[in-house]
C-alpha cells in the first residue's frame, strides 16, 4: 500500500529525505525508526500529500501522493504527534463530527475503542492531557476502520499504561485483513512485538528495510572470554566491518555481530578463537538501533 | 489469559518464543488434547503481536500437528502422534551431537551433563490424565 521510488524533499539546501525507496509490505505493520532528524516526520508528510516531493514519488493505496483526494482519505488514518484538535468539541462531539465524512465508520468500533482507551467523552479536548489527546486523535482516526494506518511518534510523552492502551487500540483494528500500519517511534521497547517489518532511515536516507525476524536473527551481543592465562589481543585486529559497538580488553573481548548467520558464525567465532569462551546472545531492537546508529556516527578514519 | 506460560525475551522473534512456549506446555501435560487454543485474535490482544505473527504462529503449530483446526468449533490441542523413526533418529543424532559438542567445549562432567537431561526430563514429566 506504500512504494517509494527515489523519494526526495530538500528544504533550501537541506535535503531532508534523500533518493528513499521503500515498499512496505502489504498487511504488515512497519516500524518506521531513525533519530530525530532523519527525516521520518517528512516522509510520513510526503506519502500524506501534506508536503510535495521534490523529486521521484509515493504510491500510496495505488495513488501517486499528490493525487491523494477524499476518496483515499477516507480510507487513511493519519495520526501524527503536533496534530491540531478542535480543541472545544469533547470527544464525543469530535466522533460524531467526523463520523459523516467517513462511509466506512463503524459506531460499535467506535464505542469498543472508547471503552478501552478508557476515554472521557464528555470533557473538551482542551482539559484533556497530551496522552487522552493523543488516544482521542487514535480512536477517531481508527473508528472508520482504515486501510492504511500512518502513526507519527504516537507514544512519545505517554505514560506506560497509556503506551499499552494505544496498542491494543492498534490491535483492535489489526484483526481486519487488508490493512497495513506504518508507525514512526523512539520507543523501540513497545513496538518491537508489534511490528513485523523495520525501516531505518538515517540522514533522509534508507540505511535498510528488513522483516523484524531476520533482523532478529542478524544481530548478536557476542562475548569472548580468553582461557585462563591465554591473552586475546593479537586475535582480533582490525575488526570485520560487521562487528559494531567492539570493545576489548587483553583478556575480554564483545561486540555486537551484525551479520550473523546461526552455525556458520559460530564455527568463524570458534576458529578465530580457539580455547577462549564464546557467548553469543539475542540482543532487542533497542540495543540493535543503538549499536548502528552509533556506528554510523563515526567518523570513516575511525572505521579503517 | 493464555493458558500457557510465556515470558517474552527481546530480540527473539516472538513467533519462534511462543512456538517453543507452546510446545513445552503440550510436551509437559500442562495443555491436553482436545483443549481449546486461543484465536488468531486473542493471541495477537493478549500479547501485543502483529495478527499475522499470531496467525503464523499457529499455522507452523498446525503443521506440526500440535493444533488442529475445527472449522466452525476453532483451535484445539491436537493428540500428540507418535513421532517417525526418522524424526527420532534425527533427534537423536543431530540434536544430541550438539549438545554433546557444546557440553565437551565448556569441560562438563558426563555425569552433570547426564544428570541435568535427567532433571530437564523429569521436570517436564506429563501429569497423569486429568479426570
Amino acid at each position: 500500500m506504500i512504494v517509494t521510488e527515489r523519494l526526495t524533499r530538500r528544504f533550501g539546501s537541506i535535503e531532508a529525505v534523500r533518493d528513499l525507496s521503500l515498499t512496505v509490505p502489504d498487511g504488515s505493520i512497519c516500524g518506521f525508526i531513525g533519530a530525530n532528524g532523519a527525516g521520518k516526520t517528512t516522509t510520513l508528510k510526503l506519502l500524506m500529500n501534506l508536503i510535495a516531493p521534490t523529486s521521484g514519488q509515493a504510491t500510496v493505496l495505488g495513488v501517486d501522493s499528490r493525487k491523494l483526494g477524499p476518496a483515499q482519505f477516507a480510507q487513511i488514518g493519519y495520526v501524527s504527534e503536533n496534530q491540531e484538535l478542535p480543541d472545544d468539541l469533547t470527544t464525543r462531539q469530535l466522533l460524531a463530527y467526523l463520523r459523516p465524512f467517513y462511509p466506512t465508520w463503524d459506531d460499535a468500533l467506535a464505542d469498543r475503542l472508547c471503552r478501552l482507551l478508557d476515554l472521557p467523552l464528555d470533557r473538551r479536548l482542551k482539559a484533556l492531557s497530551r496522552g487522552m489527546r493523543m488516544k482521542a486523535a487514535v480512536a477517531s482516526s481508527l473508528a472508520y476502520r482504515p486501510r492504511l494506518l500512518v502513526m507519527d511518534e504516537p507514544f512519545s510523552g505517554l505514560d506506560p499504561v497509556m503506551r499499552d492502551d494505544l496498542v491494543r487500540g492498534i490491535l483492535e483494528l489489526a484483526g481486519d485483513g487488508g490493512w497495513s500500519a506504518i508507525i514512526s517511534s523512539h520507543d523501540l521497547q513497545e513496538i518491537e512485538r508489534l511490528i513485523d517489518f523495520v525501516a531505518y532511515l538515517e540522514d533522509g536516507r534508507l540505511a535498510f528495510a528488513e522483516p523484524i525476524a531476520t533482523l532478529q536473527a542478524r544481530f548478536r551481543q557476542v562475548d569472548v572470554i580468553a582461557a585462563p592465562g591465554a591473552s586475546l589481543a593479537a586475535l582480533a585486529t582490525p575488526p570485520p566491518p560487521a562487528w559494531l559497538s567492539y570493545a576489548s580488553t587483553d583478556r575480554a573481548l564483545r561486540f555486537i555481530h551484525s551479520q550473523y548467520a546461526g552455525d556458520d558464525t559460530e564455527r568463524d567465532l570458534a576458529a578465530r578463537f580457539p580455547d577462549a569462551q564464546i557467548q553469543t546472545t539475542p540482543i532487542s531492537l533497542r540495543d540493535t538501533f543503538i549499536a548502528v546508529a552509533r556506528e554510523r556516527r563515526r567518523p570513516e578514519e575511525a572505521r579503517a | 489469559m493464555l493458558p500457557f506460560p510465556l515470558t517474552l525475551t527481546p530480540g527473539v522473534p516472538v513467533s519462534d518464543q511462543v512456538v517453543y512456549a507452546v510446545t513445552k506446555a503440550i510436551v509437559a501435560g500442562r495443555l491436553q488434547a482436545g483443549d481449546e487454543f486461543p484465536s488468531v485474535r486473542v493471541l495477537s490482544q493478549e500479547l501485543r503481536i502483529n495478527p499475522n505473527t499470531a496467525q503464523r504462529i499457529i499455522s507452523t503449530l498446525v503443521a506440526q500437528g500440535l493444533l488442529e483446526v475445527h472449522p466452525g468449533i476453532g483451535t484445539r490441542v491436537g493428540a500428540i502422534r507418535a513421532p517417525s523413526r526418522a524424526e527420532r533418529q534425527a533427534l537423536l543424532r543431530n540434536n544430541v551431537e550438539a549438545l554433546v559438542v557444546e557440553a565437551k567445549r565448556l569441560h562438563c562432567d558426563l555425569d552433570d551433563l547426564l544428570d541435568a537431561v535427567k532433571s530437564h526430563w523429569h521436570a517436564l514429566e506429563r501429569p497423569k490424565a486429568r479426570s
